[in-house]
């Protein structure tokens, strides 16, 4: 094992140099990932990859265990190990070494082209890995490279049928803005006479969902490194003026390190000021929202209370008897029950951050996100470590098949429909941007 | 090589060539061993559960005793455990090898739902798009006592009881009679799409539900009876807020009935429009102040999201003159007086506001404010004022540096 992961070490150590030398210096990088993103040679992969995963920055060595030490876990340390040669230490330094977020909040409105970038021909349809109002998401692995990705099909005349016309267009074309480490990958779109297809990254360790069902609720530490996550990834969201409206543990997927990507932007959309579309999940709801009385970024930092509520309890404050009017009611009325387990800076930060009262919501005020990562709760988080995944997570999935490894997920029924027929198109013309 | 590396990489990249290097492809493979293998011991513990060992183990690594459910075990490592801070709280860290025993949670909601949720939404509207200037929502006069049976049917309703009055009264005009003719019809179809909110004006109707979820072919489609309901009971409220599939099923018991129905899009809309309407108000009041001036769009439209709106009847102090202030005031509707010392010295309409002085420290206030008529006041505390946008000095500030910069000519 030493000799391996010393081996991987070096091997990877020149990969970055050579991968280092043949990309544009970090601050041009930005104006040049998206155009030679649409050339099909095969020369863009490597220009590609300050979003992908291999390119340890050689200024950046493989020093895991000692940051492992510095926030605070000797334990960790002994179980060297698990840290020491561990890939996704290499890894995520070279993802966030190329794109600090501070640079990548400089170029909000970047957008790659992916429009009508792929079709079925180029991957082979593998398992169901999701299903939802519109139609589902497959494995599938790709013609070209043989990797994996995630398929997501949705069916044209359903989403018409449901009115989401407007929230898929911008699922698009905000999936296509962002570029974050906690954020799930849109690699390219197209669509047939019935559906829409956008492919993204397969994140191979499943929904955070499943691991908090099975796990009941998370101990404070783990809900506290998944918290930092997704504040990370809302803070970034925001500053791109952008709101997600649909936290939640089933959107949350882990990486194979164990590593947060939130996905499904079903109704992420552009919010300088305010909002009026009723939307999102009812537990995760907030007042405002569920009032109708317009409403702004700040519903993700209620949302995100609900989400830590649940990891650290393993339910949410305001469900009841499983009817969604009873939930509404709760909500409105505000009143949130603390178990006594929670630990004390928990709770302030969740009655800061579930209240009703914008002058007291934390990340909407003066300080911004800023609030939130400073919190008691958050003292031990090494923010610009956790940005570049320089912490190991709590938990590592056990993925033990290649990349296409599909066993986090659980099993869906199999549909026999058919991808790719042509046909009359009805709704095509109102999804211009597949 | 660098293209070998998993996540992350463009799907449309032929590697093909590459990947007929069999030493290439065999260290993408070790990563992935290598990613695995200290996972190996996690995925034991995991399934291990009660095992001294590893159940032990887990918690000699210090990982948090905080949330011993079952499956605390799976966490092999705590990046952010506390130490001394997380043993410190909750009480199951007294035995933390017995904790595979199940489900002993606290105050865990009996029957919770441990299913994947579905997202909900409406359809999306907008204000600004073009031709709702233009909307009206619609009016279906009613009488007197016929508004007053409506307003108790819905008091207590959550969609209705945070309306204003103005919206109150929209929302109601806008309910349309809809004639129940017979027996026996099915005014709501139990996993049917809702588009409709229905108050019971005269009959009287049962609710059914078919433990399926939707109503089933044959004479027990309907599935059992759970209850019924009669003039001024309501149901659907549902449909008010998004397209959900109906609870239940409503059939109507009686030869004749009434139900006054409204539907999602008009009463969205009215929502909607009063909301926006009450806000462009309100940014607009703000630009007048010129404490205010040199905020922001965005600021002003945070202070917007948060001014609390107040009543007050003829005749009431708003502000007395000599005490703290603590609050500033926008003049929504109505009409006010400022006295000093008992004299009349100011009065105040609609666009106008007072205690702006407040939002800098809590000096007496200089004048009493005395409504003259009913009012409607928009409120922000200084200590809102001061969470929202930081101290009121620093926006002054920002004025002077603005006005001295475009005064001086050296600054320039």
């Amino acid at each position: 094992m030493p000799s391996l992961g010393g081996l991987l070490k070096k091997r990877r150590t020149k990969d970055s140099q050579t991968l280092a030398s043949e990309l544009p210096a970090p601050s041009e990088n930005h104006s040049q990932v998206p155009d030679s993103h649409d050339s099909h040679d095969s020369s863009e992969g490597a220009s590609m990859q300050p979003a992908g995963s291999s390119q340890a920055s050689p200024q950046q060595p493989n020093n895991a265990a000692s940051i492992n030490n510095l926030i605070n876990n000797p334990a960790n340390a002994s179980q060297g190990h698990s840290s020491g040669h561990s890939p996704n230490a290499s890894q995520a330094q070279g993802q966030q070494a190329q794109q600090p977020p501070q640079q990548q909040q400089q170029q909000p409105r970047q957008e790659r082209t992916t429009k009508g970038k792929y079709s079925q021909e180029d991957f082979l349809l593998q398992r169901t890995l999701g299903t939802g109002s519109f139609g589902r998401v497959h494995l599938v692995q790709s013609k070209h490279n043989h990797r994996f990705y995630a398929m997501k099909v949705l069916k044209k005349a359903q989403v018409v049928k449901m009115k989401q016309i407007e929230h898929t267009n911008d699922e698009r074309r905000m999936l296509n803005r962002v570029r974050h480490p906690f954020l799930v990958t849109l690699w390219g779109t197209w669509q047939d006479s019935r559906n829409l297809y956008m492919v993204m990254d397969f994140v191979e360790g499943g929904e955070l969902f499943s691991l908090l069902r099975k796990s009941q609720r998370f101990p404070n530490p783990v809900a506290k490194f998944y918290a930092a996550e997704v504040t990370l990834a809302l803070e970034y969201l925001h500053s791109h003026q952008i709101i997600y409206r649909d936290l939640k543990p089933e959107n949350l997927l882990l990486d194979r390190h164990g590593h947060l990507k939130i996905t499904d932007f079903g109704f992420a959309k552009d919010v300088p000021d305010i909002t009026w579309t009723l939307c999102g999940t009812p537990d995760y709801l907030a007042p405002e929202v569920v009032s109708s009385k317009g409403y702004n970024k700040s519903v993700d930092w209620w949302s995100l209370g609900i989400l830590i509520f649940e990891m650290l309890c393993g339910f949410t404050p305001f469900w009841d008897s499983g009817s969604p009017v009873k939930i509404y009611e709760n909500i409105l009325r505000g009143k949130v029950k603390y178990p006594p387990y929670l630990h004390d800076d928990a709770v302030d930060l969740l009655s800061q951050l579930i209240t009703a009262d914008l002058t007291k919501r934390l990340g909407n005020l003066h300080g911004g996100p800023e609030d939130v990562k400073n919190h008691a709760w958050f003292a031990e988080v090494t923010w610009d470590r956790l940005a570049r995944k320089d912490i190991d997570a709590p938990y590592i999935p056990p993925i033990r098949g290649g990349q296409g490894d599909a066993s986090q997920y659980d099993k869906y029924p199999e549909e026999t429909e058919h991808y790719g027929i042509d046909g009359e198109d009805a709704y095509g013309h109102l999804f211009p941007d597949f | 090589m660098a293209q070998n590396s998993f996540p992350g990489t463009n799907p449309f990249l032929d590697t093909s060539a590459k990947e007929k290097n069999p030493n290439i492809q065999k260290i993408s493979e070790e990563e992935e061993f290598e990613v695995t293998s200290p996972t190996d011991v996690t995925f034991k513990q995991a399934n291990t559960g009660g095992s001294a060992i590893f159940g032990g183990s887990a918690f000699a690594e210090g990982s948090s005793p905080a949330g011993t459910g079952a499956g605390a075990s799976l966490f092999g490592r705590s990046p952010f455990d506390s130490g001394p801070r997380g043993g410190a709280e909750g009480g199951d860290n007294e035995q933390p090898a017995a904790l595979p025993t199940g489900s002993a949670h606290h105050g865990f909601p009996n029957n919770y739902a441990l299913g994947r949720r579905t997202s909900v939404s409406a359809e999306s509207l907008n204000p600004t798009s073009a031709g709702s200037d233009s909307w009206t929502p619609p009016h279906h006069p009613k009488t007197e006592d016929q508004l007053a049976r409506l307003k108790t049917a819905v008091s207590n309703n959550f969609l209705f009881s945070h309306l204003d009055d103005d919206q109150f009264k929209t929302v109601l005009d806008a309910l349309v009679e809809k004639p129940i003719p017979a027996k026996d019809i099915k005014v709501i179809s139990q996993g049917d799409a809702g588009d409709y909110f229905y108050i019971v004006e005269k009959g009287h109707f049962d609710i059914y539900i078919h433990p399926s979820g939707s109503v089933q072919p044959g004479p027990d489609g309907l599935g059992n009876k759970v209850s019924s309901t009669g003039p001024g009971g309501s149901f659907g409220e549902l449909a008010l807020m998004y397209n959900a599939p109906r609870a239940a099923t409503v059939i109507s018991t009686d030869a004749k009935s009434t139900l006054w129905a409204l539907d999602r899009i008009t009463f969205r809309r009215i929502l909607m429009d009063s909301a926006f309407q009450r806000r462009r108000m309100y940014e607009a009041f703000l630009e007048e102040v010129p404490l205010l001036s040199s905020l922001k769009p965005y600021e002003r439209a945070k202070i917007a999201d948060a001014l609390e709106p107040i009543k007050y009847p003829a005749g009431a102090t708003i502000i007395t003159e000599g005490d703290p202030g603590d609050a500033f005031y926008l003049l929504e509707a109505g009409e006010a007086e400022a006295f000093k010392n008992g004299v009349s010295v100011k009065n105040y309409s609609r666009g106008d506001y007072f205690g702006e002085l407040a939002l800098l420290d809590d000096k007496p206030r200089a004048a009493s404010i005395i409504t003259k008529t009913d009012v409607k006041v928009a409120r922000l505390g200084r200590d809102g004022f001061k969470r929202l946008l930081g101290p009121v000095e620093d926006i002054m500030r920002r004025t002077e540096y603005q006005l001295d910069a475009a005064q001086t000519p050296v600054s320039k």
